[in-house]
């Protein structure tokens, strides 16, 4: 009966409690929604570098790794990747031969890093011909095709077809060069994509530098099932002398934002959540003021501090009990609405471009995020509860029965 | 066998500031059954002696006993349980708990009891029956007048079997048909369960339903007359 007492004096200033619950509705969804926002920039932030740029291992030869000198080759890395490509856990495993260089069009240089890449294997790992903008993936040019970031092409004043020449060492420390025809701009939220990288077609690089059939990369990509260091220690216990990282240890500076943006989480809703505290104990204490003389009845009659001091407490609970549900709910269908749809940011697409993030935003939330926010509301219904339910307790009967 | 045995009762409030003397020495013995008044103008302390004898307040000199249980200086947690098993309290302002329906509120009590759900139905009902407001059982207080409300708190007093029957002012918001009712029902209470009630009265209707008129004027007891 208590929590039958509890559940109808929620209902007793429905006006009130319903504030509260409305309260605690938009608290959870603004909680939800901003983390789902924070984690979709991140989450998308993060896919963009993994799966069209860094991939989730990269296999070098140490040495190649302090300089990016030419001449140190991943030895029979043809062969590896083609074994790799059969492990459980990989969805597939590309060649690069990757030289340092310069680009040059008839009006501008920069210097670059040119991709020699195995058209089919980096299309399953990269999914480059998925960002080509303008032109084509390396076709409708027999001779010499390079696909170039769409900043580079910007840079360069060149178009899909233009020549451009690459200039860079062969593997005897001659100075080469080569001109290509630009078969494809590529567009894609990494910057490194979009102003670093040309891509030429591995034969041609390697003939160029006099190195066939050698190559100075293999990148993988996992399935998400699976765990990446598995792979690693599997690939260093059976080849030795080369070096197998995961994009962790690629880009520690990810893996550094991925904790941040998790802990941001707890910021927002410690922030949230504390707000709503304070809202709850006001409620709350104007419900037990009120009702002093009830309370006083009660306590004379026979209902212990206890029992009290738990009536009020579940009846706090019970508001968080209506509001959390329908705030989770609501905080939910939106996320799931927006992954669905994407946020179009496009207003802001250049100066998130610049920053290396998407212009649409796909918000995303994992299970146990729900799970923490359940918790966290609980613990805050119980914690705005516990100043009012204490006041109840300390009425003195007497005086209670005699308040007006 | 006496249910309350009050000696030497004193109270002082503000004793440090400006002391104010509510009960001078009360010495004070209720036996099973009686159906007593306390009496005595406004401020000559019936309602603290109530309190003092209900357990909800301390003497500052003198004791208690209830049931043959000294009360004086028993813990407030200890007093509450007391409360519940021995005292049935009626309040002037009826204080029924407005979420509940009448029934429920009777069944309160027995609840907090730890009665079983069997009984507290049939007792509740049984009461509110005794009470002529069986057919109320299932509306909420502010549903009824103050008279049935004042039955359904009767009702609420008796409801856990208690010693005694505490009753501060218990016709005080009421009309004069109601009060007749009221006190025919509760000598008829007196009667049949054997409950025994200690009211705090000035209403001369009341004092002459009493069987026993017990007189107060500032904190001492000038007369103590059994009809």
């Amino acid at each position: 009966m208590i929590l039958k007492i509890a559940w109808k004096n929620v209902w007793r200033s429905r006006g009130r409690s319903l504030v509260v619950i409305g309260s605690i509705v938009v608290g959870i969804w603004a909680l939800l929604f901003g983390t789902g926002f924070m984690n979709g920039f991140m989450v998308g932030y993060m896919a963009n570098i993994i799966d069209h740029d860094i991939s989730n291992i990269q296999i070098h030869n140490p040495e190649f790794k302090k300089d990016l000198d030419i001449k140190f080759f991943i030895k029979n890395g043809e062969e590896k990747a083609s074994t790799i490509r059969t492990w459980e856990g990989v969805k597939g495993a590309t060649t690069r031969t990757i030289v340092s260089g310069m680009i040059s069009s008839p009006k501008k240089a920069s210097g670059i890093q040119i991709r020699g890449v195995d058209l089919k294997n980096e299309a399953i790992v990269t999914s480059l011909d998925s960002i080509v903008s303008e032109g084509t993936y390396f076709e409708g040019i027999n001779r010499n095709p390079v696909l170039i970031g769409s900043k580079l092409a910007e840079n360069l004043s060149v178009k899909v077809k233009s020549k451009v020449v690459l200039t860079f060492n062969d593997s005897h420390g001659n100075i080469t060069a080569a001109a290509f025809r630009v078969a494809g701009i590529v567009k894609s939220s990494s910057l490194s994509i979009n102003e670093m990288y040309a891509y030429v077609r591995q034969e041609d690089i390697n003939r160029l530098i006099g190195q066939e059939g050698q190559v100075h990369e293999i990148a993988i990509i996992t399935d998400p099932r699976f765990e990446e260091s598995a792979i690693v220690n599997k690939y260093t216990s059976i080849y030795n002398g080369d070096i197998a990282e995961s994009w962790r240890e690629i880009a520690p500076e990810l893996a550094m934002m991925s904790e941040m943006y998790s802990s941001m989480l707890y910021v927002l809703m410690t922030i949230i959540l504390t707000a709503l505290v304070f809202g709850i104990v006001n409620t709350m204490l104007m419900a037990v003021l009120e009702r002093f003389r009830e309370l006083g009845m009660l306590m004379a009659v026979g209902m212990n501090k206890v029992k009290v001091y738990f009536m009020i407490l579940i009846e706090t609970v019970f508001l968080g009990v209506v509001g959390a549900p329908i705030g989770l709910f609501i905080g939910w269908a939106t996320i799931h609405y927006y992954t669905l749809n994407g946020v179009d940011l496009s207003n802001y697409s250049e100066g998130l471009e610049a920053f290396g993030y998407s212009s649409i935003l796909y918000p995303y939330l994992d299970t146990n995020v729900y799970i923490t926010v359940t918790i966290g509301v609980i613990i805050t219904a119980v914690i705005g509860a516990l100043y009012p339910a204490w006041k109840a307790i300390k009425l003195n009967p007497v005086e209670a029965l005699h308040k007006i | 066998m006496s249910v309350i045995k009050a000696v030497n009762v004193t109270k002082t409030y503000n004793e440090t500031k400006v002391p104010v003397h509510a009960l001078n020495g009360i010495n004070l013995e209720v036996s099973e059954g009686e159906f007593t008044a306390i009496v005595g103008p406004s401020g000559c302390g019936k309602t603290t002696l109530l309190n003092i004898l209900g357990g909800l307040d301390h003497p500052t000199k003198g004791s208690v006993e209830v049931a043959n249980t000294n009360i004086t200086n028993m813990k407030d947690n200890k007093l509450i349980d007391f409360r519940l098993q021995n005292i049935g309290f009626v309040f002037q302002a009826y204080n029924l708990i407005p979420v509940l329906t009448n029934k429920e509120n009777v069944e309160f009590i027995m609840l907090l009891q730890k009665k079983d759900k069997k009984f507290r139905n049939e007792r509740s009902m049984d009461l509110l029956t005794q009470m002529g407001i069986a057919d109320k059982a299932n509306q909420r207080p502010s549903e009824l007048s103050g008279g049935q409300q004042q039955r359904v708190a009767v009702a609420r007093a008796l409801a856990s079997k208690p010693k005694f029957i505490l009753a501060d002012e218990p016709t005080a918001n009421l009309d004069s048909k109601s009060t007749a009712t009221l006190l025919d029902i509760m000598a008829k209470m007196n009667q049949e369960e054997k409950a025994t009630f200690v009211f705090s009265t000035h209403d001369q209707r009341v004092i002459d339903k009493a069987k026993r008129v017990v007189t107060l004027e500032d904190g001492v007891v000038v007369s103590d007359v059994t009809k």
